[in-house]
């Protein structure tokens, strides 16, 4: 296997899983529109890392984990409708990245691409998915409580920082899916797991585990297709979940 | 704090953009005791309770005995019809073994669920496809699960069936006397209020009266929180 491609494929099996277990989260939080939009705000990041010339990574992963605190503002702090906030706002850095990133990078950047980085790069973003999803399962518990029945978690002493907690997990791992996903795709990558585990599934174990899973198998087969058709691997992977989502629709478990 | 009082209410304020909901509320709360908090619609009960829990901004003092433990049942528990979670898991919330439940607790839990009548089979039911009356068991046992020094009940028995009413009502008694728990329970009932509880807390914005029931629900303690309607009503009976 060439360079790139097992580089590609390593990534895949790593932030798939971490998207599918963070995923199933988003989805039940019901904030899969956000989340969706959330990773468009890596644009201005990916520009800002050309113009200056470091690695587009960090631009990416800092401008999420800020869009995460924006996120966990608007909900908490503010009586402002935050889905319309968020929406302006993420599609207003879409526009920006579009005008600021050079042409000849932008389709890579909007719907990704087979990524040819350094090794410790590799290392750290595999590294970093494995941790965020066990980090993930780690918390489900609190993460579930506070989505589940808020007030009864914060009775029970499981606070609001745990919504916080959540977000940024959840922008990191958008943060490491870009550059092979895209920013337009990695949102769905974070949604369309979870989509499908929730059509087969009745229970909250069930659901995380099996979110987890298809997010690995999806990106990774993906991944597989792509590079075997010649396709850019964004679109791959997402029209390969979305397929599976069909498919699941049928077994539904839910009438 | 005077030993055995669980909980201490001073000049107790709550109020939402600049309205008062909650004026000056002073009580406290004993081991063992329940109180009744009785009031119109709209009085500010709920939030009270809110304001005891902590999820509501409010003025003056609550104190809590320290490392009391607090069981609610919350008035409205909406949950998404689909939502992946059963019964079993919807309990887990409350313990560090979500993943991996220990033996005995799977044991104490198909022992609370029988004391509300319901049946251990529900375990593995999503909580979504309960009925309304499975619901409303399902969180009173929920509340009590790791035996609360406290409980809070916001309305438990609103819209249930009579049989379940009854069994509410005997189960505050018994955890009362057998575990020495202390009872605050919002309540229209009061029928129940005069059978059950040792206190009564009448709260319409202000503190309207504070007592035994036998010395609050009297007609003239009654009128100056419900409005004179309830008054006539109560005289013309009379007549």
């Amino acid at each position: 296997m060439e360079i790139s491609l097992s580089q590609s494929f390593l990534i895949a099996l790593a932030v798939g899983l971490a998207s599918g277990s963070v995923g199933a989260f988003v989805v039940l939080r019901r904030m899969a529109l956000v989340g969706d939009a959330l990773s468009h705000v890596a644009l201005p990041g990916i520009a800002l890392a050309l113009a200056y010339e470091f690695d587009p990574f960090w631009g990416v992963a800092v401008s999420l984990i800020g869009a995460a605190f924006v996120v966990f503002w608007l909900e908490t702090k503010t009586k402002l409708p935050s889905e319309a906030l968020v929406g302006l706002l993420f599609t207003a850095s879409l526009a920006v990245g579009i005008l600021t990133i050079p042409d000849e990078e932008i389709i890579h950047s909007l719907f990704g691409e087979f990524p040819l980085m350094p090794a410790y790069l590799l290392m750290l973003i595999v590294a970093t998915a494995l941790i965020a999803t066990a980090f993930v399962f780690f918390s489900t518990r609190r993460f579930a409580f506070r989505i589940i029945a808020p007030e009864l978690a914060e009775a029970s002493g499981v606070k609001q920082t745990n919504n916080l907690l959540f977000l940024i997990v959840f922008a990191i791992v958008v943060a490491l899916g870009i550059k092979l996903v895209g920013t337009l795709l990695m949102g769905a990558l974070t949604i369309i797991p979870a989509a499908i585990a929730r059509n087969v599934t009745r229970g909250m174990k069930a659901y995380i585990v099996i979110s987890a899973v298809l997010g690995m198998a999806i990106a990774a087969l993906g991944v597989l297709v792509a590079h075997s058709f010649g396709l850019l691997p964004g679109p791959s992977i997402i029209l390969l979940g979305t397929s599976l989502f069909i498919v699941s629709l049928f077994w539904s478990v839910k009438v | 704090m005077e030993k055995d009082v669980v909980l201490e209410v001073k000049n107790l304020s709550v109020a939402f953009e600049r309205e008062a909901v909650l004026r000056g509320i002073s009580f406290s709360v004993k081991r063992k005791e329940a109180l009744a908090i009785i009031g119109p619609n709209g009085a500010g009960k709920t939030v009270l309770f809110r304001a005891l829990l902590g999820l509501v901004p409010y003025e003056g003092t609550i104190a809590w005995a320290d490392n009391i433990r607090i069981g609610y049942v919350p008035q409205k528990f909406m949950v998404d019809r689909g939502a992946p979670l059963t019964v079993k898991e919807f309990f887990l919330l409350q313990t560090e073994h979500f993943w991996m439940p220990q033996k005995e607790f799977l044991f104490h839990l198909e022992h609370e669920l029988r004391l509300v009548g319901l049946d251990p089979i529900i375990l593995e039911k999503p909580v979504g496809e309960l009925s309304g009356g499975q619901l409303q068991r399902l969180l009173v046992s929920w509340a009590m699960l790791r035996h609360p020094d406290v409980l809070l009940f916001d309305e438990p028995t609103a819209g249930i069936d009579v049989g379940f009413e009854e069994t509410v009502y005997q189960l505050i008694h018994r955890v009362q006397d057998e575990r020495g728990t202390a009872v605050l329970l919002i309540s229209h009932d009061l029928n129940f209020v005069y059978r059950y509880a040792q206190k009564v807390l009448c709260v319409n914005k202000d503190m309207v009266c504070h007592g035994s029931p036998q010395e609050v629900l009297k007609p003239e303690e009654l009128a100056r929180l419900f409005g004179s309607g309830k008054l006539y009503l109560h005289e013309e009976t009379k007549g």
